[in-house]
């Protein structure tokens, strides 16, 4: 852990994809929850 | 300071401080004790929060919820962290502790105020829970362990900074501390604003619970505790993330892919991490609308960010790693090779999916302004801390001891296919106990409520039938949770009593 710089994100491409991937999934899910929660407090 | 007070350890090459080793043992094996003693009260918890279990009586319930928080919450992860103090301060530098009967002192006093708390609250006298509110009142005995104990976490906390100015002296490091050493700094002087909230609040608190003094506003006593309780977990933020780093340094040689941005990181958190307690005033009439708004708003995503980019940088550490191990094929071989049987490594990695999905998303849902009102006090708050707490920061901290095992109490690990599974086990279970108190409170399930039928009460309320499957999913969750925490506590105690020595 020296006090310097390594590197770049290029350099962790597969890190950069699981981000995307993680991204939609948690607004998906973020919604699909949303829903779910105003049906539970029956929003009109 | 003589050359023989000094090995080299064999695994890192770190030079090690006979005392500092000293320190560092103490108070782990004292955290992972305290750790056992809240895990169980947690787990009698989760089966009377069951309902078709409903396990412990009234009395008892509200005893050991108290408990829970303080040895669970408190002790386990101070404790544990006045290890990573001085494994940060000092084992990482290659360098002393200096003063070290500062830390064996700061230590006693932790200990004892320790013993004092847990001993007033068994005995009764302090069913106060882990706020204890005002007016809600406990034996002057209660306040003074908290007192004790601070003092003493204040001392080690500080031990830190005398450390690293010896350290510097010493060349120890030139410009600036390796990246774990920094975040635990960050940690430290959260640390010290923190304790300092802690004692402007518990010396007048134990005066009144002598008769002293005879009235203790509670709002004030609520603005100010809250200057104490949030921002305590955001020492643990800073003390978790740092052993991230440092748990993908060591078993992978993990090294921060911009190691500026990541200790930016850590000065965002000690400027507005803090704000985020703020959620816990929203109905109080202290704060005006406009500072309400504009610090759970907006100035809580600058913590926010900063944790983006950790959460971004300690996976980006372990790719570059792997990747120059020479894992190159495609975009996930890297992932597929990751060592998942080392314990550390495994429980690092299901920390930050635990942290960053079950506590840290539903954090800033649940601490912004409009969303706050609707879930506060709701059975959802502790499904979003256990993520945070539990999932995170007892995982990642989990995690670090299999790696101090070897490095500090040069010892082996004992039951190797047990600790294998043991993050998996835990993280498993603490992932199901946070979502289900989470979706219970969705339904307005109340948090630390003893009996939600409202038994014998003059007016009814019935919630939605799907809270009986979620409350179950709770005391399922709290099983499998223990049971992680059982096999932890066996292979951690397990090797240090009885693992097979390691040469220097």
């Amino acid at each position: 852990m020296a006090d310097e710089k390594h590197g770049d994100i290029i350099e962790a491409p597969g890190v950069l994809v699981l981000s995307f991937i993680f991204l939609i999934l948690f607004v998906i899910i973020w919604f699909a929850h949303l829903k779910w929660l105003l049906e539970i407090w029956a929003v009109e | 300071m003589a050359a023989e007070d000094y090995r080299i350890c064999s695994f890192t090459g770190l030079k090690i401080h006979k005392p500092t080793e000293d320190l560092i043992k103490w108070n782990t094996v004292t955290a992972i004790l305290f750790l056992a003693l809240g895990g169980l009260m947690g787990f009698l918890i989760a089966l009377t929060r069951w309902p078709s279990v409903h396990y412990l009586s009234l009395q008892n319930y509200y005893r050991y919820l108290t408990l829970h928080g303080i040895d669970a919450l408190l002790l386990w992860i101070i404790f544990f962290e006045i290890g990573l103090v001085y494994f940060t301060s000092a084992v990482l530098l290659n360098t002393r502790t200096v003063i070290p009967w500062a830390g064996w002192t700061g230590y006693a006093l932790m200990l004892v105020g320790a013993v004092f708390v847990n001993f007033v609250v068994f005995a009764g006298k302090a069913d106060v829970m882990f706020t204890s509110y005002v007016p809600l009142q406990a034996d002057a005995v209660y306040y003074l362990g908290i007192i004790i104990f601070a003092v003493g976490a204040l001392t080690c906390y500080g031990h830190f900074f005398a450390n690293i100015i010896q350290a510097k002296r010493d060349g120890a490091y030139k410009h600036s501390l390796p990246l774990g050493s920094f975040g635990l700094a960050a940690a430290c002087i959260i640390a010290v604003l923190t304790l300092a909230h802690g004692a402007v609040i518990m010396i007048p608190v134990f005066f009144w619970s002598m008769g002293l003094i005879h009235y203790i506003d509670p709002g004030t006593y609520r603005l100010i505790f809250w200057g104490l309780g949030h921002p305590s977990q955001q020492i643990n933020v800073c003390a978790m993330v740092s052993v991230w780093y440092m748990i993908s340094a060591f078993t992978v040689g993990g090294k921060p892919v911009n190691e500026k941005l990541s200790r930016t990181a850590f000065v965002l958190y000690i400027f507005f991490i803090n704000v985020a307690s703020e959620h816990h005033l929203l109905v109080d009439p202290i704060f005006s609308n406009w500072h309400k708004i504009i610090n759970t708003s907006y100035m809580m995503h600058l913590a926010v960010f900063a944790s983006m980019v950790h959460a971004f940088a300690v996976p980006a550490s372990v790719e570059v790693a792997l990747r120059n191990q020479g894992y190159t094929r495609g975009l996930f071989e890297w992932l597929k090779k990751a060592p998942w049987s080392n314990p550390a490594f495994s429980a690092m990695a299901l920390s930050m999916v635990l942290f960053g999905f079950l506590g840290g998303i539903t954090g800033v849902i649940f601490g912004t302004e409009q969303y706050n009102i609707i879930r506060h006090n709701t059975f959802a708050i502790p499904g979003h801390f256990h993520g945070t707490v539990v999932g995170g920061t007892t995982l990642a901290f989990m995690g670090f001891t299999y790696l101090l095992i070897p490095y500090i109490f040069r010892r082996e690990l004992v039951m190797q296919g047990m600790a294998k599974w043991q993050p998996y086990v835990y993280g498993i279970g603490v992932a199901i106990l946070s979502i289900s108190m989470m979706s219970a409170g969705s339904f307005g399930v109340p948090r630390r409520h003893y009996d939600i039928t409202f038994s014998g009460a003059p007016f009814s309320f019935t919630f939605d039938p799907a809270i009986d499957m979620f409350m179950s999913m709770v005391g399922i969750g709290g099983i499998l949770a223990a049971i992680g925490g059982v096999m932890f506590i066996l292979v951690a105690m397990g090797s240090i009593m009885y693992g097979k020595r390691l040469a220097s």
